[in-house]
This record gives C-alpha cells, structure tokens and sequence, in this order.
C-alpha cells in the first residue's frame, strides 16, 4: 500500500482535454476548463482526496435517491437486447 | 384606519396581541430573520431586497394559531403572506405589501398514518421526503415529486397547485391531497376536500370547493393541515434516455411513447439543443457525447417490476423503431435520480466571450399543448437570444417539456434562462420584466397557459393574466373581493389589488 502523503494531495493529475470547454483530472470526474474561469469566478483549489469525496458523496446520494423511490432498478440495457 | 389592509400597519399594539397568542419566541422582528424570508430562488435585484421585507416573522403551532394572527391582521389591516418552504418561483411567498410573514415550519407534525384506507393527515410545514421515509416502513409513498422535492412543504404544494415529474402516473398535488383544513381571511376555519369527509376522493355534494383554495398563492387563505392520499412504493423503476440528431425527430418520437399508454408511465420529458449544449458544458454525462446528440427524451416507469419491465420493452423497441439511441444505464439511471432534487444544482452560466459567471436560475413553465410545442419553442428561443445579444446578465440555459398528464395533451414547456443577480440593475431587471412579459404572450397566443406549475403572479407575466383567463379573470376579483373584504391575505398578488381601489382612495 502506498502511504499517504498530505503534500501530493495538493498536486493534481495533469489534465486531459475533454472538449473545448471541459478537462478531466481524475476518471469520470470533469471539471471546466480553469481558460474560462479567469475573470470573474476562480476555480478553488481542492485536495486530491476531497474532488474524489465530492464526487463519490454525490453518486451515494443519486443512490440513496433510487432506494428511496423502488425497490429495484430496471436496466434499460438488458431490455435492450429483448 | 384604512378600509384595507395597507404596509405600515403593524404597531406595538398588535406585536403585543400576536405575542400574546404565538408566545414570545415565536414572534421574531430581527432584520436577519426577516431577510432570510424576503424571497425566493427566483433571481431578484439584490439591490431592492428591502422592497420585500416583512416588518413581522410569526411560527405559529396549531391552525388556531393560525387563525388567531389572521383575525388580528383583519383587526389591525395588516398585510399576511404565508409561506411554508419558499422554494417558489413566482414569488408567491413575497410580501409585496411588508406586513406578517406567515411562516409555516412549525406545522411539521405527522397526525395519523391511516394503513386501512391508504392515507396519512399531516401540517403544512412537512416536506415530503421526510414524510416518505416514515411512509416507506409501510411500504407506502406520497407521490408529489417536484423538482424541488426535498426542501419543498405540503402547504406550499397546496398553496401553488404545484406540478409534480410523475404526476401522468400518479396524478398532482390537486390530485394528491384530498382534502385539507384552511384559515379563510377573515380567521374563520373550514376543511375543504370532496364531500365532507376528510378521506373522501370524489363526491358530488354540493360545489367543488377544493380546486378553488389550491393555487391561490395565499390570497385566499392558508392551508394548515392536510389528508393525502398514498400510494404502495413502487417496486421498480426504469428511467431511459435516448439521444436524438434533431428536434423534430425526438418531438415526434414522444408522440409515439405517450401514445402507446403503458400502465406503469410516469412522464416523459424531452430536451431540445439549448438544453443538450447547456449540458455540455459542465455536466459529466453530456460532455463525451458526440456532436450529432442534439436532442433528449426520457421516459420514466414506476410500478409493479413485472409490469414495468413489459412496459419498458415496448417503449425501447418504439424508440428504437424511431431513430432513437439508448444513452445507457449510467446516464439514464443518474440523470433521472438527479431530476428529483434540482435546488442542489450549483449554477453558473457563461457571458458570451465564454467565462464563467455566477447565476440565479429562473424558469418559465407554461402549459403547452404537444403540436405547439416546437413553434413555441422557437419564439422563446428568441425572446432570450434578444436578450443575451444585449447584455451578459442573461443566458440561455435551454428547454425541455415534460408530459402533464398520460394522454400527452399539454406539457410542463419550460425555458430555463441563468441570471446573473448580482448585476441585475434596474435597467437589467426592467428588460427582464418585459420579456417575461414577451414570453408569457407567446404561451396565451398558443392557446397555452402562462404557468403549469408555479403559478403566474411575478412581475411581468402578471400583467397577461386577464388576458389569459379573459372573464375568469373578473370572477377571481370578485371571488377575493368577496372572501378577503379588507384584502388582508397576501395583497398585492395577481393584480387583485384591483379589486380595492375605491377602499384605497
């Protein structure tokens, strides 16, 4: 296991052009491009490990939303091929 | 003393009575208090906030608290404006008038959960998602999901009729809420519903009252309790989207979902290339999408999972059968979960040489029927694009219209423009109000409807409201001229005010 070193929390990975307006630092997780945050709002800077936390905090809460409105979740995809 | 309830009106002498009947603590005069409850998500010049102070915030406990503070705003002509979550979007919780700030978190209890007859009673002050996690230990659910369903209260859905996503399934708030206990404006109070019963769904005796104490956006009254009507929780869900090269092809696909009348269909929304392009911006799901997506459809099915499943089937393989691409399980499924809970939406809009700047979301959210849908779409398109060429306080953010009812006759056509408040001047509020205006003329010249959802008493769509109801209009004035003689409840909304001019001179 790799230990923790708060210092490498503060430097993101380089990021990769996802469309004229959208970078993507971590997979899945797309942030707008920091070109178009310059005037009038800035972009903050975020440990590592909190981006990460944001983004998993708000997939548990989509989650916490199918349960409390079904039972189950139909795929579409396995439909799909019916 | 003025014929009619009029701002400035509330003096020691009535802090003192209402303070005696609310308690102290339930009395708060503190500027912060009373900004805190000035407005609403709906953006607003920053700068003339103080025009809609309330001079009072009352909590009250119980109905007959309630009806006290109302008696003694009659007694003492002073402007009430009940408001329960605020989330709102045609001010209707506002005072225009200062006054009483009627707020209703308090009426936050559960009275009874009734399993025999499938019901539950609860305050006005309770927000459905709290209420569905207690229903959900019965395997039970209330149905009225709007967008703003976890921070929204019974007593505002009463209050505005509100609109729900699912509502071609399971009905609306009018639907909903079978019957509820009401402060008229003179104190006095009564239950409204079907019949007399509280639990009672439909009922010929006497005249349909309910409708008429719905959507009135507190002008007649307020609602403090209410008998709602449950539904079992579904066992599944199925939520696809489909991507589209152009419009006029989702368009007409979605003619072809609603019309095959699967029994689990719980709405379908479809999204135009404003709306897909707003979408690429920022949002995880649309930014790897290919350029020719340009236009969206979901479809949602709530029920039994062997009857969901078929339904499923059918509207995937007519989807198919139109050209549509299936955007997969991730996309559908987190999309559609998002949909409930859109007040937790960061903002933020683009002025047009691309930076980003923060906004205020406005909606407007006419009534429309499904072949208008698309020259409505286009005039609207307009309106805003007019308005963006002439300043960066405006963007467009896109459209999308959502199925009202399971026939597909009208749709929730909504145009989602960003604001950016904090530069919204007078010059800038006022190009606003008009197209506001502008866009509400386009909803009533398509024999459409101003508001499906929110109501139509802010400023600017206000003013097409006699036009829209045309003699309906003369009833509403004489309606509230008739149960509110002193114009105490919420004055100043719908160009009511108009009723009291010869009180006022």
């Amino acid at each position: 296991m790799k230990p923790f070193r708060a210092g490498e929390q503060r430097i993101p990975p380089p990021p990769q052009q996802m469309s004229d307006v959208a970078i993507m630092r971590f997979e899945h997780i797309f942030e707008v491009d920091p070109k178009l945050m310059t005037e009038h709002v800035h972009q903050q800077h975020f440990p590592n490990w909190d981006t990460q936390r944001i983004a998993a905090s708000r997939l548990d809460h989509l989650e916490w939303m199918h349960r409390h409105w079904a039972t189950v979740v139909v795929s579409g995809e396995e439909l799909l091929d019916d | 003393m003025s014929a009619v309830a009029t701002p400035g009106a509330l003096d020691d002498r009535a802090l003192e009575e209402l303070a005696q009947v609310l308690g102290a603590e339930h009395l708060i005069t503190s500027k912060p208090a009373r900004m805190h409850r000035a407005r609403v998500p709906a953006p607003f010049p920053v700068h003339r906030w103080a025009d809609h102070l309330p001079d009072a915030v009352v909590l009250p406990g119980s109905t007959e608290e309630v009806a006290e503070v109302v008696r003694i705003a009659n007694r003492f002509r002073i402007p009430v404006v009940p408001r329960a979550g605020g989330t709102g979007l045609t001010d209707g919780a506002v005072p225009l008038r200062h006054g009483i700030l009627l707020d209703l978190k308090r009426l936050d209890q559960i009275h009874e959960i009734d399993l025999e007859n499938r019901t539950c009673t609860v305050g006005a002050g309770v927000n459905m998602l709290k209420l569905n996690e207690i229903l959900g230990k019965h395997g039970l659910i209330y149905p009225d999901d709007p967008a703003s369903y976890p921070c929204s209260l019974v007593g505002g859905r009463i209050g505005t009729s509100g609109w729900s996503l699912i509502g071609s399934r399971y009905g609306h708030t009018r639907d909903l809420v079978l019957s509820f206990v009401h402060v008229l404006p003179t104190g006095d109070i009564v239950r409204f519903g079907d019949g007399g019963g509280a639990k009672i769904s439909k009922s010929s005796t006497g005249y349909t009252l309910k409708p008429l104490f719905m959507g009135h956006q507190g002008t007649l009254g307020v609602a403090t309790e209410a008998t709602l009507k449950l539904y079992p929780k579904p066992e599944a869900e199925l939520s696809p989207f489909w991507a589209f090269e152009d419009y006029d092809s989702a368009h007409r696909t979605l003619r072809e979902l609603v019309r095959a009348d699967c029994a689990t269909f719980a709405g379908a929304v479809i999204f135009d290339e404003h709306k897909v392009a707003y979408l690429r911006r920022d949002d995880e799901a649309y930014i790897p999408q290919p350029e020719n997506v340009r236009a969206l459809i979901c479809a949602v099915l709530y029920g039994n999972e062997d009857e969901v499943r078929p339904g499923g089937r059918r509207l995937m393989r007519i989807a198919r059968e139109n050209g549509a691409h299936y955007l997969g399980d991730e996309i559908s499924q987190g999309d559609w979960a998002a949909r409930h809970d859109r007040y937790a939406t960061p903002l933020h809009g683009r002025t047009k040489a691309g930076q980003v700047v923060p906004m205020s979301w406005h909606c407007e959210d006419a009534a429309i029927n499904w072949t208008e849908l698309p020259a409505v779409r286009r005039e609207w398109h307009a309106i805003v694009a007019r308005l963006r060429n002439r300043s960066d306080v405006f963007d467009d953010w896109g459209m999308f219209a959502y199925t009202s009812t399971r026939t597909g006759v009208d749709y929730l056509t909504e145009i989602d423009v960003g604001i950016w408040e904090q530069e919204l001047d007078d010059e800038t509020w006022a190009m606003w109000v008009q197209a506001k205006r502008d866009i509400a003329a386009v909803a009533v010249a398509h024999d459409g409807s101003i508001s499906a959802c929110h109501g139509a008493c802010r400023e600017g769509e206000v003013d097409l409201v006699p036009e829209e109801l045309g003699g309906a209009y003369d009833v509403m004035k004489t309606i509230k001229r008739t149960l509110d003689p002193l114009n105490v409840m919420n004055p100043g909304k719908y160009g009511l005010d108009g009723s009291f001019e010869e009180d006022h001179k």
